[in-house]
């Protein structure tokens, strides 16, 4: 099929076309998908090597499944930001694992706002959000990416997240009150006046 | 809050791109994990004896309907059973073996 006409058929058209050997889909489907799942990790890990890991993982799964692919039962880019916030979640736990390790009587979380504080080392706005980000909990964090950064709505992130919308509410409205305290210490740094 | 807004909106709008590299690797990941669906053309394979008989009698079931056909007659020529016997007998009045084929020679092949 011509690249051209792929842009208007929908993620889940593109895998049965994939499923079937059309070379074309699988093009389509790693330029349209690929940017949204490394943006995601990159947010989640603040690890750019380890985004693309888990990038090149997750789609290689989504190739995977495309044969046994059930249509309607849910959206690729749901399946695909599971597949991903589970990738780097088990990574995140990886790299507490190794930091306990190295430390042995370190606590085992530090605390995120001196955490955010200790590590911002980059004055610009992208930097001090990242790191605030960095310092909530796993699941605020997710919650929070997936709202503000990727766009998702409520629904679309409790199905990618496995709870329901009112969790998905209080996480990502405990996620931006913890990311406006730890922030707030820095408006002037970031540019922003104390009248903004 | 607003600000933090403002901020999202940054963020959103300088996503990390993907690298030719990591696409190259995804592409190639693809092709390989690909389901193949056009059938390879292969050459027809040589037919054998048995393969060639079998196509001539119009498959394996026939030949060996014509197979098992021949051995019931070779058994019957052989071993003659009763029933056979008294068929024969029944036909020509005279046991099979003791058949006169052409008796009317009988009478130039006597020597005098």
């Amino acid at each position: 099929m011509a690249r051209d006409t792929l842009a208007e058929v929908s993620d889940e058209a593109l895998l049965v076309l994939y499923a079937n050997g059309d070379p074309a889909a699988a093009r389509a489907l790693t330029l349209r998908l690929t940017p949204r799942v490394l943006g995601y990790a990159t947010r989640l890990l603040s690890d750019r090597a380890e985004a693309e890991d888990v990038t090149q993982e997750a789609m290689l799964r989504l190739w995977r499944v495309a044969p046994a692919w059930r249509q309607g039962e849910a959206q690729v880019t749901t399946w695909l930001y599971r597949v991903v916030t589970n990738l780097c979640t088990d990574r995140l736990r990886g790299r507490v694992r190794r930091r306990a390790d190295a430390l042995d009587d370190a606590p085992e979380v530090a605390d995120g706002a001196a955490g955010a504080e200790a590590g911002l080392i980059e004055a610009d706005r992208m930097a001090a959000l990242q790191t605030a980000l960095d310092a909530l909990p796993d699941r605020q964090r997710q919650a929070v990416i997936l709202r503000h950064i990727e766009g998702l709505t409520n629904p679309e992130i409790a199905a990618v997240m496995d709870i329901g919308v009112e969790a998905v509410e209080s996480l990502t409205a405990r996620g931006k009150r913890s990311l406006a305290a730890i922030l707030s210490g820095r408006r002037e740094e970031l540019g922003y006046g104390e009248g903004d | 809050m607003q600000d933090l807004d403002e901020l999202f909106m940054q963020m959103r709008t300088k996503a990390p791109q993907p690298s030719d590299a990591l696409m190259a690797r995804i592409m190639a990941d693809a092709m390989d994990a690909q389901p193949r669906t056009t059938m390879r053309a292969t050459p027809p394979a040589r037919m054998g004896f048995w393969a060639t008989l079998s196509a001539v009698f119009g498959g394996a079931g026939a030949l060996a309907g014509v197979g098992s056909a021949a051995m019931a007659g070779l058994v019957l020529g052989i071993a003659q059973p009763a029933p056979v016997s008294a068929l024969t007998q029944a036909f020509w009045g005279t046991p099979l073996e003791t058949v006169e084929l052409i008796p009317s020679l009988d009478g130039f092949l006597t020597e005098e």
